[in-house]
């Protein structure tokens, strides 16, 4: 049928020797189908006998007969030309080119626009990935840091530098107070009894007591009760402390009077 | 019982014969109209409520190259009226010649069996199923398009391709999803 549309069609600008070929030729065509078409009708009584309430099934069956068949008929069938007249295979051949070539020209601009479509997709997606990616290097970093910070401050590492850190302190307070003494010792002796020569001239007599503390021990034991008892640093003044040295004390500022009681003193900061 | 044969009468040169069944008899008005501005072909329209066809006009009535089924989403009784009529036709028109077409199918009320149900039915019988929007001339315009493109081929005026070897092409198959069960 396909062939008598395509001749039908290209029959408009023929000579007259084509026309009537081609003609001819739709008549051939038209008096087959005629036949084929009688012959259907006759088959046709059969089939409709059939039960129509299971359509499904029947129109699988029907479909695997009808689809043999036409695989057979393809397979059997031999590429011929359409018309034997140069002129009418010229014309159909044109008009077949130009529609080919609208389709073709469709599939090129089908083919385009999804082309750009997948390149504006590639091109989100990479975007996409990049910021995943900085995003992942910004999250590595992150842990690397905290990694390193853990590290450097685990307990154990804690405790470790603390211990230090007491350990060198106490050997500071050690040295100082080792140098403190030292220098106390040197400058500033236990006042001694005079000598039974010097008696005699001077006729004040040091009432000197036996138990007298060097200054060293005064600030020592002025230090240990700041330190031990921070909430009552006041010593009191007893004979073993020499009076010119708590007096010294006072006037340095190192020690401080009890606002009502003057006989307790404290350690001061002093500068 | 008169049943629609495909292959009963002689075709007409260049012409192609469409039928359009639909229960509510609305968008075929339309698709109609729109169907016959085609000029490469002479198309000729037949509008139907329901099969059987009335046997009075069976002489002077042309053979059918292609059955179109619209089927309204939202109402069962289009449904049904369809199926029934597909009783009157030869199997010899479900190898291409038949389509089921569906409107309204975005309609809140829809029912949710019934497009399933309508899939099953387009998939047991090897036939195309389309969707066409029926409110805007655009819709009559792209189904009616779609529907050309189809009818062509049943009516054979596309040289080397026949019904059959485009319904393998166009049949309607269940997405594979469907048939998990569901989570409801």
């Amino acid at each position: 049928q396909g062939e008598v549309r395509a001749d039908r069609r290209a029959a408009g600008q023929l000579s007259e020797a084509a026309e009537s070929e081609l003609v001819q030729q739709c008549e051939e065509q038209f008096a087959q189908l005629e036949k084929l078409q009688n012959e259907i009708i006759l088959c046709e009584p059969d089939i409709c006998e059939n039960h129509q309430e299971q359509v499904d099934l029947y129109v699988v069956a029907f479909r695997l007969a009808a689809t043999d068949a036409e695989l057979k008929l393809w397979m059997s069938m031999q590429p011929s030309s359409l018309a034997a007249n140069a002129e009418i295979l010229l014309h159909a051949g044109k008009d077949e080119m130009l529609k080919l070539c609208s389709e073709l020209e469709m599939v090129v601009s089908c083919c385009e626009a999804k082309r750009d479509k997948l390149r504006e997709t590639k091109e989100l997606e990479q975007k996409w990935l990049e910021e995943k990616k900085q995003v992942l290097l910004a999250a590595n970093d992150h842990i690397e840091r905290l990694r390193v910070e853990k590290e450097k401050y685990s307990e154990h590492n804690i405790l470790l530098e603390t211990k230090a850190k007491i350990q060198k302190m106490k050997a500071y307070q050690e040295q100082l107070m080792e140098s403190l003494g030292d220098i106390l010792e040197k400058h500033v002796p236990l006042p001694q009894d005079e000598s039974t020569a010097s008696k005699k001239k001077k006729n004040i007599p040091l009432k000197i007591s036996e138990d007298l503390v060097s200054l060293s021990k005064i600030l020592e034991v002025l230090m240990d009760k700041v330190m031990n008892t921070p909430h009552d640093p006041y010593v009191t003044i007893d004979h073993t402390f020499w009076p010119p040295y708590v007096e010294m004390l006072l006037r340095y500022g190192i020690a401080v009077r009890h606002q009502e009681n003057n006989f307790k003193i404290r350690l001061e900061t002093f500068f | 019982m008169s049943l629609l044969k495909p292959f009963s009468k002689l075709p007409d040169l260049n012409t192609a014969n469409i039928l359009l069944v639909e229960n509510e008899e609305q968008f075929q008005q339309n698709l109609a109209n729109t169907l016959v501005e085609e000029t490469a072909v002479t198309v000729t329209v037949r509008l139907a409520k329901s099969l059987p066809l009335p046997m009075e006009n069976d002489e002077s009535r042309p053979r059918i190259d292609l059955v179109v089924f619209i089927i309204n989403l939202t109402s069962d009784k289009s449904f049904e009226s369809a199926k029934a009529s597909l009783k009157y036709l030869v199997p010899g028109y479900f190898l291409g010649k038949v389509c089921f077409m569906a409107t309204n199918a975005r309609h809140a009320s829809v029912r949710t069996g019934c497009l399933d149900a309508l899939r099953q039915l387009a998939v047991s019988l090897h036939c195309p199923l389309l969707f066409a929007e029926d409110q805007t001339p655009e819709g009559a315009a792209s189904s009616a398009r779609r529907l050309l493109t189809i009818l062509k081929v049943a009516s054979g005026l596309v040289p080397n391709t026949t019904a059959l070897y485009l319904s393998n092409l166009t049949r309607c198959t269940m997405p594979p999803d469907i048939d998990q069960p569901s989570f409801d």
